[in-house]
Order: C-alpha cells, then structure tokens, then sequence
C-alpha cells in the first residue's frame, strides 16, 4: 500500500487552544479506495484532525499534502474546492427547506442569475441515488424526514459537492440498523470508485466491517496504524489507553462505607424524549459517583433533569426517599433539597462575563443575603472572603469583570458561587474541561473534601483518568441509559472504556446491569 | 490586553472619573458642546431660568426613560410606550370626573392602568416567550383601539386635577420646578434598586446571560414580568405627568415620545442587548435630547429639518458608542 504517492497526506500537524494542546505532531496517509478508520477516545484530537483538513481552523504547524502537492485550505469552501467534503455529526440541513435546495444549498445551479430548478433537482436525484436513497423525493422537505434519512440527506448533499476525499464524522451514530446497513453499501461502492474515506466512529463493529485502515490516536498523537482485522479489540483498546497518567488523586475512602447510609437522591426509571431511557440510580451522602462513557450519551441529560432544567420528564425523583417534582434551578436549590450544578459551558450558563467576581460569586445566593430585597454587603463580603479562601482563587480583585480571570480561576468562581449555598447534592457537567492540570487537582481535592463533609456528589466528565481517581462508583452511560455500574477497584481504564463502547472486553466480571 | 489598556486609561484620569464608563462620560461632553454651540447662537442658553426650564422638560422624558432603561437591559425593548404613556394621561383625567374620590385616586389610577399594560407585556415575553418587539407593538395597537373607543377619536374633555398640575408645573421649593423633584425622586430610587438590591442584580445578570441566571435558580420569568409591569407604570406616570403640564390628555401625545425614550437609554451608554448601562448615563441620555430638541427649535428650524437633523444626530451618536469596544 506504499508504493503509490498516498492521495493525502498530513505531516507533523500541531494545534493548541491556549494553553491546551490538541494535536502534537499528528501524521496521517490516506490512500485512495480505502476505508481509513480513526478511532480514540474523548480528547484525543480526531475532531480537531478533521476540523483542519476540512478547512475550519487552521494548523499551528505541520503542511497537508494532497496528490503530493502541498495545499492549505483558507475556510471550508476551499477545502471542499479541493475534494475534500465532510458529513459531520450535528445535521447541517435547513428543516424548513426541500431537499433539494439543501443538497445544493452552497452552489445552486443559476440560469439568467435565478437559481435553475431543474438542473437542482436533477442534482438532487444524482445525488441521492448515489447515497443510495432514491426513494427520497428531492422536493420533501427536510422537517418531514425521520433523523436517519437527514443524515443521508446530509451525505447525498456531500457527494452532490464531488469529492475525493469523504469525511465521515460519526455519520451513523443517529441512523437504524437498516440505514447503517445502506450507508455501508455507500460506502463500499465509493471505495471502488476510487475515493479515500475517513471513517470516523465509536462503534468497533462498524470498523471491522468497514474499514481498510486503522489509525489510532492518543493525546493529540497518532500511536499506531494497522491494517483492520490486524488486531483485536483489546489491543485496540490498550492503544487508545496507554499513556502516563500525572493526575494527583486525593486517597478514597473504604469503598461501600458511604452507601450503607440511606440514599440522599434517587431516581427511578427517568426517561425524557427519547434522549435517556429508564435510568435509576441512588445517590449517598459522602460518595463521589461518577458518569462515564462516551461524550453525548445522555450524560448531560441526565444532570439536567435532576436540576429540574428539562421539561416532560418520566420517572420519578426521590430525595431523601420522598418523591418531589423539581419544575426549575429554582426548586432544585431551595431548602429541603439543597441541589447544585455547575454546569457545562462556564462561559455562558455558569457566569456572567462582563459582570464583576463578587456580583458573581453572591449570584446564586442573592435570595440568603437580602433582607426586605435589599442586599446586605457586609454578610456577602464575608460569604465571599470564605470562599475566595476556601477555593484559594487568584484575582486581581473582587471588582473586575469574571471574564478577566484565567479559565481554571473561572471555575472556582462557578463552583464559589455554589459551594456558598452549602449544598447537599453536588452536580458537576464536566467541570475540568480546559482548564489547567493544577486547578484540575484542586478540584479533585475539593470533591473529595466536599464529599467527606457529608455531600453528595454526582460527577459527569470526559476524561476517564478523573473518574478512576475521583470516584466511589462509575456509572457508564450508552445511548441515554446506564449500561453498566463500576465500584470500587473494578473503575479502571479498560473497563471505562469496554462499556463506553458498548463492548464485552476480556476478564470482564459479571455484568452488573443496573437496570436489569 | 483589555485589561492594560483600563489601567493605563485610569492613570491620568481624576479619581471620581475612573470608574464612569466611557459612554457617560461622552454624553456629558455632548451636553456640554451643545450648550457651548447653543450660547454661539444666544447668550440665553447659559442663562439659569432656560437651564432649568430644560430640566423641568426633560423630567417627562426623565420618568419614562428610567422604565424603558430596566426593559433594555433585560435585553428587551417596551414599544408600546406611547400608548401607555396615552392612557396613564387619559384614564388619569378620566378618573377626576368621578367626584373628590375619583380626584384623589386620579394619579394612582393612572399608574396603574400602566403597569396593567406593562402586566401584558411582561406574561407575553416571559410566559409566552413572545419577542418583545412583536408584544409590545401589539400591545401598543391595543391599546390605541381601546383609548380611541373611550374617548370617540376626539380628544377627551375631562381636564386634570390640580394635584396632577401642582405635580407637574408647582414648585414646592422656591425656584425647583416639582417635576424635577419627582424624577430627582424617581432616579434615587432607581439607582437604589439596581445597585443595592438583590433584584437589580437579577436584572443585570438576565440581560447578560439569561441562561446563566436561569441556572443560578433565578425566577427570571418573575424578572422580567416585573420589570416590564414597572416600565409600563413609568411609562403611565410620565404620561399623568404630561397631563397635569397640559392641564388635560390629548390623542397620540405619546408619540413622540417613543424614539427620544429608547435613544435617551442608549445613548447614556446602556447596551442594547442588555447587561451594562448605568442610571447616570441615562440621565445624561435624556438631558442630552432634550438640550438637542430644544436647540433645533429655538433655531427655528423647520419642523422637518428639525425631525431629520434629531434622527441623523441620534444615528450619529449611537454609531459612535456603538464603535468603542463592548466589555464583554
């Protein structure tokens, strides 16, 4: 397979978002008529691969070699100018209009300056035939197609744009069996065509079946590159793993002490649009629980719902063993149940940016400092001393816009503001997402802490090395329900990301499905 | 970057000014300019009677601005000032027919039926998740049929109470028209309620990020309904002011009051989209209209040079601010 120029090469590719390294000197080759797999778990820089070759960002360093011809793609237009077109995940159709006027929607077919019908619908037709879904009328509009036919929609309007390269970015995840099944039939014709396909997905099976190639990353690198069916899935797996870890975890207490006491929350079968299906869990004062798999599970759903965010929720939630309806933040937070989030996204559901570190650090806890509506500055002072302390947060001052804070020293602000209000049940959406490795462990402290005090924590994140060093137990998450509850030593690596993937993995113990 | 920029901005810049923002700090030397420009013309501009005959005109303006500044920054904008501002004056007047009862609540009644107004705006934009430019101007349609119903298209023939007059053209202190007193009164408790409470931080926060509030466990939808209930009352009261100064209520004598009320916020420096804006810069906001319009016809302009020169300078004035860096 080397002897040819490859169609596509990316040479020593590097790319960082401010402090954080997302690619370190990735390479990849891609030969045309293949199938070229990219696996990797959360974080190890496939998106950001995919981002620069289809011309969204740019690289820091490194060239991308097409045909052996060095090119750079200035937006995604270019990139798509030079062959390279990519379906991504989130579906970038137009609901309100047809399907033809989204497969075309970049470069309509003009006649006399007004966009030629014909010639688009014609377009259109070609297209999806080639997705392999004639049966899709191209006047239908969009809004009326089930998820899976949008996304091959979505595919058909990528091959409408002629490539010779075709990313493929988690392209099945929304699809059923039976288009999983077309869109692979897509895919192998393509191949004999002669196009090159990148082939992105979580799913091991699709990649046994489907690729030519595997190239694995890890930490913004490329570890290895195989010849599919070269190896097994645990090897595969150890190749997604086997880094150093240098994360400093606080020590765990006896596992199963803290579950002994009675459950401060639980749910039982929540279910919520189609997003998370029957899930039940408990939740004990003093334990760290953590939420894992993969990214866009339901995890964040799930959090949500507790805190009252999500509307029409099935199931119930009990605190402290009596069933209460948590309509809104506001309920979620008042006495009784004591609940706190920090949420996802800092930027734009934790803080207010413009607005100053004391206005919101007191934010939550407006209601506990004002008497008769009025705010009384010495008790917020104090509140806020304790928690400057307590979190040890580096501001120049109290009075300068949040948004001029380092981003870790923005996360103990979204956390202060919380942790004032004494909370009993903690929830955290991915709380260390890019932030600096030394906030990260205080963090990580501070949870423990927390949880030793009495609260109880509910955790989501990303990364699993935080939750083998954080958590008690580990709830692993697969298409909106609990697949599968780790505790104590069986939390590690291979098993986190075993169950992520929906896989039985070697040595596996019983499975303990928690929704049997 | 930003950061070093302020310091060194605060370097030579006297204390009591380092905090302003920047905006305020421009209307004020708009003032100034205009007055300068005025006293070109004729020496009367300097003159104390014209400054304060200004501020008593401007105390109108003042009222309703101070309403309009809490719905912008929600982020949220009240177009159904005028009307409001119509039927505070007219429902006002209406209630001193009603006998000495009627006199006495003739006021109170007239701020009321405005925060009725402000009460649909609010349910519509809160609850319903109606914009507030579509509820507001419906609204204001509305209202319109209904003022126009009561009074048969005419202008009504009740006439204000003397207390409304007393309000709006007495001067209980010598030389300090009451008008100015009651926006004096009006902007001390505004800026108490957005600097010192827990509901002027609400307010800040919703009109910065809306969804971070909502997840703080703000009742936001409460928020905004009260605020836009406030406007609405402000807006009634401006309007039961206008009446006393009129001695009665006239068809549309809102009208023109609805671009010098959203101008007069956002040129004191209040964001458009909500979230930052300070009372004094409104303050300096409605002085400067007021100074503007006041200029344009002493000059004798003609009335419809006069509408194009306010609107081109009002244009003028927000694309300047509108340049300078937002903080966010």
């Amino acid at each position: 397979m080397d002897d040819a120029v490859p169609l596509l090469r990316m040479e020593g590719i590097s790319k960082r978002y401010g402090g954080v390294k997302a690619l370190e000197k990735a390479d990849l080759s891609v030969n045309a008529g293949s199938i070229h797999a990219i696996l990797g778990e959360n974080g190890a820089g496939k998106s950001t691969l995919i981002k620069i070759l289809s011309g969204v960002v740019g690289p820091d360093e490194g060239r991308i070699l097409l045909d052996g011809r060095e090119v750079t793609f200035a937006s995604p237009a270019a990139a798509n100018q030079a062959g390279i077109v990519c379906v991504f995940q989130e579906l970038s159709l137009v609901p309100e209009l047809s399907v033809a006027d989204n497969i075309v929607i970049s470069d309509p077919p003009q006649r006399f300056g007004m966009i030629d019908h014909k010639a688009q619908r014609r377009i259109a037709e070609e297209a999806l035939a080639r997705a392999g879904a004639a049966d899709i009328h191209p006047r239908a509009l969009v809004k009326d197609l089930p998820l899976s036919r949008r996304q091959i929609v979505e595919i058909a309007k990528a091959l409408a744009r002629k490539p010779r390269i075709l990313i493929l970015d988690e392209a099945t995840s929304a699809l059923t069996a039976a288009d999983v099944a077309k869109v692979f039939d897509v895919c192998k014709r393509l191949r004999s065509e002669g196009l090159a396909l990148l082939y992105i997905s979580h799913r091991m099976n699709e990649i046994r079946e489907l690729a030519d190639e595997c190239t694995v990353f890890r930490n913004g690198h490329n570890v290895a590159s195989y010849r599919a069916g070269t190896r097994s899935d645990d090897e595969v797996i150890e190749m997604m793993i086997g880094r150093q870890y240098s994360h400093v975890f606080p020590a765990k207490p006896d596992s199963g002490s803290a579950s002994k006491s009675a459950p401060v929350l639980e749910a039982r079968s929540l279910s919520w649009a189609g997003r998370l299906h029957d899930i039940s869990l408990t939740l004990h004062p003093g334990e760290v629980v953590g939420l894992g798999g993969l990214d866009g599970q339901g995890q964040r759903e799930l959090l949500l719902a507790f805190f009252g965010v999500l509307r029409g929720l099935g199931g119930q939630v009990l605190i402290d063993g009596k069933t209460v309806s948590i309509d809104s933040p506001a309920a979620a937070r008042a006495a009784g149940i004591g609940m706190a989030l920090i949420p996802e996204d800092r930027k734009t559901e934790g803080l207010m940016l413009p607005m100053t570190v004391r206005e919101n650090l007191s934010f939550a806890s407006l209601d506990r400092i004002t008497k008769a509506g009025i705010v009384d500055r010495d008790q917020e002072q104090e509140l806020i001393d304790d928690m400057v302390r307590l979190l040890a947060i580096k501001t120049a001052g109290l009075d300068i816009p949040v948004g001029a804070l380092s981003g870790g020293n923005q996360q103990k602000v979204v956390i202060a503001k919380w942790l004032m209000r004494q909370p009993r049940i903690i929830l955290l959406n991915d709380p260390t997402r890019g932030i600096d490795v030394g906030t990260k462990q205080e963090i990580y402290q501070l949870l423990r802490k927390l949880a030793d005090t009495g609260a109880a924590i509910l955790f989501y994140s990303t990364d699993y090395d935080e939750l083998i060093g954080c958590c008690d137990r580990v709830l692993v998450l697969y298409d909106g329900a609990v697949r599968r509850e780790l505790v104590g030593a069986e939390i590690t690596e291979h098993a986190l990301i075993a169950s992520a993937l929906n896989i039985e993995a070697e040595g596996q113990s019983a499975m303990q499905e928690v929704n049997a | 970057m930003s950061d070093m920029a302020s310091h060194g901005r605060a370097g030579y810049l006297p204390g009591f000014l380092r905090r302003a923002d920047p905006a305020v700090l421009t209307a004020f030397a708009c003032i100034v300019v205009l007055l300068f420009l005025g006293s070109l013309y004729s020496r009367n501009f300097l003159s104390p009677e014209y400054l304060l005959q200004q501020l008593k005109v401007a105390s109108f303006l003042g009222v309703i601005a101070t309403g309009m500044m809490l719905v912008v920054l929600l982020g949220q904008i009240d177009l159904s000032v005028p009307w409001t501002i119509t039927a505070g004056a007219m429902m006002a007047c209406a209630a001193a027919a009603y006998g000495p009862v009627g006199t006495a609540l003739a006021m109170p009644f007239g701020i009321l039926c405005g925060v009725l107004i402000g009460l649909v705006n609010g349910i519509g934009v809160a609850y319903l998740r109606i914009p507030s430019m579509i509820i507001t101007l419906a609204t204001n349609a509305v209202v319109q049929g209904l003022m126009v119903v009561y009074t048969g298209g005419s202008s009504p023939q009740d006439t204000a109470t003397p207390a409304m007059r007393y309000v709006a053209t007495g001067s209980i202190l010598p030389g300090v028209p009451n008008a100015v007193i009651v926006w004096a009164l009006v902007g001390i408790a505004m800026v108490f309620l957005l600097t010192r409470t827990g509901f002027g931080r609400t307010i800040y926060g919703i009109g910065n990020r809306e969804r971070a509030a909502y997840l703080s466990g703000i009742n936001t939808r409460r928020v905004v309904l009260i605020a836009f209930a406030m406007c609405g009352g402000l807006a009634a009261f401006g309007g039961v002011l206008l009446a006393g100064y009129a001695s009665k209520a006239a068809q549309s004598m809102g009208d023109a009051y609805l671009l010098p009320s959203i101008a007069a916020v956002v040129l004191g420096g209040t964001s458009i989209l909500g979230g930052r804006g300070s009372y004094l810069g409104t303050v300096a906001g409605v002085i400067l209209i007021t100074l503007l319009q006041s200029i344009l016809s002493v000059m004798q302009m003609p009335e419809a040079g006069r509408q194009i020169i306010y609107g081109i300078v009002i244009v003028a004035m927000l694309l300047l601010y509108g340049r300078t860096p937002a903080s966010r």
